[in-house]
């Protein structure tokens, strides 16, 4: 089928692997598939490719992305009733990776996460998973990939307060229309992961806030979906709680290596999580690197203000590892 | 100013209506008296304080010892003052009304949920229902349903429908958002998503708009007793218009028993029944000494409960059975069975006459029914058919309007009594005022007001046009319209306070008997000659009917007779109209064969 309208593009990306980087040289498929190169093994390739996605709330969205293509900038909109949440947003997150969007609250990375499962249909531009664009994709197949391959966690825990915890957890395996007792087997093992052993039939309101987006996780992490999109998931919790959960994440993604997009607007925890990092300011990424760019080579001002707190030396020196010792002290 | 004819298109609307989907409404009739038969037969079988018990045991399941004994309290009291199979009645209304309801509001306010153009149409469309006067739209309902239960019920859902279609609507936009993106973010299609997220959590808010449903839907049963619904409205609405402030009370009382009940174990339902309440009625701290108190059965425990004392007024009312009806034998068996529809407006000449043609026409072996309307109402359904004859219609004047309207599809059986006469009276005690004349130049006395009865009658349609010119009283009084009980009530105010007052009365009435009241002479006769009471029946009763129209064509009584059966009825008391027309029967021994010859 990869007949002669398929080109074949050589790309730069990183993958992350533990503390070790590495820039590799890799030929995908433009659509993102994961393929055999005809030479010899099987790749990583990325999970999630975004292309000059554009979402602008109002009367007029078409044409506003018309003018902001060519040149016109967010206020320009604004006057005309139109509101540019996302400009011209491309990336790439490879499998396995955890792909942070940093920036202030309605820069617009809330918006940006929920185009890449559907929730919200871009405006313009491609995101691309498992080989298909999802923004062509009709109601019920986007529903089957929110339901097997991409699940979120939500800043707010978005918990039902009329299901128990195991329910909670157990949801959306009741979506896919696996047998309960399967579902509740796998909902508890889930629970069991994020240490909720033994609150299986207790009721969200009955827990801490860290507890209750524990079920959150388990919930999303129940389905089996090997991408996760986390939307401040930790944002509402207290900082020592904030702190043991984004270890228990860490450590998470050491045995189960999902491919992540977690959203936020702290630059600690930006570096803490993230293999790459993606800064957004008014719409637009203004720049996407390792932890290192960002603190090394800031592509403006914006960005290096927005690291101008972060412990430059504990970083540099490999802030996985850093975090692991602190994981464990 | 061009006047637009509104009034005439709305006209059009309803005769369109009723020509063209007649079939339509008859299927909607006879699905709502279906269930409203089917609820009410199980609901009047048992004993009542069987049933009683039944109900307290749901009110103990859903509310505990304290609301199951006041339950059974309040049920039992209906019993002792003889409002139970009216109140039965009137659950059966409500309860039907509310399915009803249910099942069109909750659809609506999903819709509407989702849907903010539906949304935006809808408010308009409800807030009209729920505000448009309820007989604006029950006489035109009586073309398409008939009298009886079902405009009734109609009436129930109309104004009921809007709280149970906004409660869903708000119940559903109420849920949080981010737990409707969440059912979504998981792959949820939007019906699951309504089934298993918004329903779910939105359940307390819907369960407060069927409260209110079924609360709106009581409010409306005097309304629905207008148009001959029976129940609780029904004595209401004839004790209201006979000023019997006992039966009212009485009555009153019994709606406000039922609306507690229902309003109490709906409430209590909400916390039952959904996820959330019991969520929240666990969450309850326990204190040992109210644990009695608090006790509450399981679900099954109570549905034994509900079972087994079902199951003893199910075997009572079988061995129970059997009829209590005289067989009527040989040739006084004209109507071997056949029912008559009669109808009556709470006059009293009307009652007494037909309360006294019910007897008559059981003893020739018919099967008689009596049901009380408004006037408006009557008239309807005579002409649609479901009201086969009445005694008590004032023609030419009083009644003329009526006549007017809908003589093409009625028969005048002839006048049984008459002449009547209408007129102004004041109390004796006012001195100087013996004839309309002398009312000229003394309206500050009486405020200006002249005490009216309805609107629609056509003695206040001849006070208005004519007699008030005659004696040049225009301007100085107002006729003050009402309804024939306000205007008793007033009167009767006035003499209590011996305060002058001018009433429009009309021969013969009670009140005269009752009060010492002055008829003002009218020497100019603006008031014309009297009315004949006549009889009317719907067009080709006669021919159905041959012997009973024959019978009520000859139908005459005597002033002495006619005072002294409304005498005999007033005596026996409301809701007893039919053992004074015994009592009357055997002090007139042999008359039944004078009003219906056999065999001749």
């Amino acid at each position: 089928m990869y007949g002669t309208g398929v080109t074949w593009a050589t790309v730069r990306f990183a993958t992350g692997n533990g503390g070790q980087r590495r820039l590799e040289q890799r030929a995908i498929h433009p659509r993102g598939m994961r393929i055999a190169l005809p030479a010899t093994r099987e790749v990583y390739v990325s999970r999630l490719q975004v292309e000059h996605l554009y979402k602008v709330f109002g009367p007029r969205p078409e044409e506003a992305v018309q003018r902001l293509e060519a040149g016109a900038d967010k206020d320009e909109l604004r006057a005309g009733g139109e509101t540019a949440a996302v400009i011209d947003a491309s990336f790439e997150v490879a499998e396995g990776e955890i792909f942070v969007v940093m920036g202030l609250s309605g820069s617009g990375k809330s918006t940006l996460l929920r185009t890449l499962n559907g929730l919200l249909p871009p405006t313009a531009g491609a995101v691309h998973y498992d080989g298909r664009d999802l923004t062509e994709l009709d109601a019920p197949e986007l529903r089957h990939v929110r339901a097997h391959g991409i699940s979120m966690v939500f800043q707010h825990f978005a918990l039902f307060p009329h299901r128990t915890v195991v329910d909670n957890a157990a949801y959306g395996l009741e979506v896919q229309g696996v047998p309960k007792p399967e579902r509740e087997e796998r909902a508890t093992e889930a629970l069991r992961l994020t240490g909720l052993e033994g609150w299986e039939n207790s009721w969200p309101d009955e827990l801490s806030g860290g507890m209750q987006q524990r079920v959150g996780l388990a919930r999303a992490l129940a389905t089996d979906a090997d991408v996760l999109l986390m939307d401040e998931a930790f944002s509402a919790l207290d900082p020592l709680i904030r702190r043991e959960m984004q270890e228990q994440l860490l450590e998470l993604q050491r045995t189960l290596r999902k491919t992540i997009v977690f959203i936020t607007h702290d630059p600690h925890e930006a570096v803490r999580l993230g293999d790459r990092i993606a800064v957004m300011r008014d719409g637009r990424i203004v720049q996407n690197g390792t932890v290192e760019d960002l603190l090394l080579r800031p592509a403006d001002d914006y960005v290096a203000s927005f690291m101008a707190d972060v412990d430059r030396s504990a970083v540099l020196e490999g802030h996985h590892d850093e975090a692991e010792v602190t994981a464990r002290a | 100013m061009p006047r637009l004819p509104l009034g005439s298109w709305a006209e059009s609307t309803v005769t369109f209506l009723r020509d063209h989907f007649s079939g339509l409404f008859d299927v909607i009739s006879s699905i709502v008296s279906g269930m409203y038969d089917a609820l009410d037969s199980v609901l009047t079988g048992p004993q009542p304080l069987l049933l009683a018990g039944i109900l307290a045991v749901i009110a103990l399941w859903l509310r505990g010892p304290v609301a199951a004994v006041l339950a059974f309290a309040g049920f039992a009291l209906i019993d002792s003052i003889q409002q139970w199979h009216q109140a039965m009645d009137t659950l059966s209304l409500v309860l039907v009304a509310t399915v009803v309801t249910l099942v069109v509001a909750l659809p609506l306010g999903v819709w509407a949920a989702r849907n903010r153009t539906v949304s935006a149409v809808l408010r308009p469309v409800l807030d009209l229902m729920q505000t448009m006067p309820a007989f604006v739209y029950l006489i035109p309902g009586i073309f398409f349903f008939g009298v009886g239960v079902v405009p009734g019920v109609i009436a129930c859902i109309v104004f009921a429908l809007a709280p149970g279609v906004r409660m869903t609507e708000l119940g559903i936009r109420q849920v949080d958002d981010e737990l409707v993106e969440a059912a979504e973010a998981f792959g949820t299609g939007p019906g699951k998503t309504l089934l298993r997220v918004q329903l779910p959590l939105a359940l307390p808010t819907i369960m407060a708009g069927v409260n209110q449903v079924i609360m709106l839907g009581l409010s409306m049963v005097v309304v629905a007793g207008m148009v001959g619904s029976g129940g609780l409205g029904q004595s209401v609405f004839t004790a209201i218009s006979q000023v019997d402030v006992g039966l009212g009370f009485e009555g009153g009382v019994s709606v406000v028993i039922l609306a507690m009940y229902l309003d109490r174990m709906t409430g209590a339902l909400g916390g039952r029944v959904t996820a959330v309440g019991r969520r929240a009625a666990a969450a309850l701290p326990r204190r040992a000494g109210t644990r009695v108190l608090a006790y509450r059965p399981q679900a099954s425990v109570a549905v034994v409960g509900v079972v087994v004392l079902g199951l003893v007024a199910g075997g009572m009312s079988v061995f129970a059975g059997g009829t209590a009806d005289a067989q009527v034998s040989g040739k006084d068996n004209v109507g071997k069975g056949r029912t008559v529809n009669m109808g009556y407006i709470p006059w009293d000449e009307g009652v007494a006459s037909t309360f006294l043609w019910q007897e008559v026409l059981k003893e020739r072996g018919f099967k008689p029914n009596v049901t009380q309307y408004d006037v408006g109402a009557l008239y309807t359904g005579m002409s649609t058919g479901k009201i086969d004859f009445e005694t008590d219609s004032w023609l030419p004047t009083t009644h003329a309007s009526y006549w007017a309207k809908y003589r093409n599809s009625l028969e005048d059986l002839g006048s049984w009594y008459g002449p009547t006469s209408l007129e102004l009276s004041v109390p004796s005690y006012v001195k100087g005022v013996n004839s309309l004349a002398d009312l000229k130049g003394r309206g500050g006395e009486f405020k200006g007001r002249i005490i009216g009865i309805e609107p629609g009658a056509g003695e206040m349609k001849l006070l208005n046009d004519k007699v008030l010119s005659a004696y040049g009283l225009k301007g100085e009084y107002k006729v003050v319209a009402g309804s024939t009980a306000t205007m008793l009530a007033q009167l009767d105010r006035s003499i209590k306070a011996k305060e002058p007052v001018v009433v429009t009365l009309w021969s013969p009435h009670w009140a005269y008997d009752t009060y010492d009241l002055k008829k003002l002479a009218d020497p100019q006769h603006a008031w014309g000659s009297g009315d004949g009471v006549h009889t009317l029946a719907h067009k080709g009763f006669a021919s159905q009917e041959p012997q009973v129209a024959k019978w009520l064509k000859s139908f005459h009584l005597t002033e002495k007779q006619l005072t002294s059966l409304e005498s005999a009825v007033q005596k026996a008391g409301q809701g007893h109209e039919q053992q004074g027309v015994h009592a009357w029967l055997q002090e007139h021994p042999g008359i039944v064969d004078t009003l219906a010859p056999v065999g001749s």
